[in-house]
């Protein structure tokens, strides 16, 4: 197991690299996404009585909160990997 | 001799796979692939991309040469060329296959391209929500549990998109997407991931029952749930 230490290390710095990398965008995308449609649905169709761009409604607030439930636990693994390392 | 070293070869190699598994890679990133999974969902802003003039060639273009970039590196890593440790959230069964990433993008990729969005949003969220709620189920209730959970998610998220049609069309879609993700999930292939099986088994009988309903004369496709923005 002694040489699997520094291995584990290795592999423990570079995951937690990659996740400060890529946290950000697998973070902010689906926010803005969502936002967007959101935004969409009130422009085209809230705003002048359209019902059709309803369903960009349903789908923004489904990966909002999708997204969200899931970002919650995962930063929290970054943080414990943080405090590891 | 030779079984005795065949043993030995098999006991080492087994010691080596358990201690790449021990290496935190399986253990700390799964939390790094379920943030993937439901950032997919994302891709479901490409319905809002106009398919007029160059932007409708874009629209097709950009997504084929991201999954044939991807396709390509993957490539590279199964011959040996590029380090399989550098691709971390890697099981390691997929060692030696194409990866779960990769079967994801094509599964995408061909959704996007081939299918109706009616069909394909519902596919793309379940591979997006579903299996992660499968995976994260299946800790701590067991399997059956699991596939029970991931059932109800993919039924919940069918109704939800299909919303638009008739209660029977909803029902009879609803349940036969929802059996096809739950099977597409739960048979594991060494050679098909369930990242792709999860997207396309779904939107093929999906396909499959509306063609058949075409063929008699009625079209159960509800309105599209994304319009294009205007160009």
């Amino acid at each position: 197991m002694n040489n699997a230490n520094p291995q584990k290390e290795a592999i423990q710095k570079l995951l937690l690299r990659l996740e400060l990398w890529f946290a950000p965008i697998l973070i902010v995308v689906p926010l803005v996404i969502s936002l967007f449609l959101i935004w969409d649905w009130f422009a085209r169709g809230f705003s002048v009585g359209i019902s059709r761009y309803d369903g960009e409604l349903l789908l923004a607030l489904l990966i909002l909160f999708g997204n969200i439930t899931i970002d919650i636990p995962f930063l929290r693994s970054i943080r414990t990997l943080r405090k590891r390392g | 001799m030779y079984p005795l070293k065949n043993t030995r070869q098999r006991i080492a190699q087994y010691q080596a796979d358990l201690i790449e598994q021990l290496n935190a890679i399986e253990v700390d990133a799964h939390w790094f692939r379920r943030v993937f999974h439901t950032f997919a969902a994302s891709f479901l802003v490409y319905y809002l991309i106009p398919d007029v003039g160059w932007v409708g060639t874009v629209k097709i273009v950009v997504p084929i040469g991201i999954v044939v970039c991807i396709a390509i590196v993957d490539y590279r890593r199964i011959r040996g060329e590029l380090n399989h440790q550098r691709f971390f959230g890697l099981r390691s069964y997929e060692k030696g296959r194409p990866a779960s990433y990769l079967y994801f993008g094509t599964g995408l990729l061909l959704l996007l391209l081939l299918f109706p969005q009616q069909i394909a949003i519902p596919c793309i969220l379940c591979a997006s929500f579903t299996d992660p709620v499968i995976g994260e189920s299946r800790y701590y209730l067991g399997r059956k549990r699991a596939y029970l959970i991931g059932f109800l998610v993919s039924l919940f998220l069918f109704l939800l998109t299909w919303y638009r049609a008739d209660w029977w069309v909803i029902l009879t879609i609803s349940l036969v997407g929802t059996t096809g993700v739950v099977v597409g999930e739960a048979q594991k292939l060494w050679f098909i991931d369930d990242d792709f099986m999860i997207q396309i088994l779904p939107a093929i009988l999906l396909l499959l029952v509306w063609q058949g309903t075409l063929f008699m004369g009625v079209n159960i496709l509800p309105a599209p749930l994304i319009l294009p923005i205007e160009w």
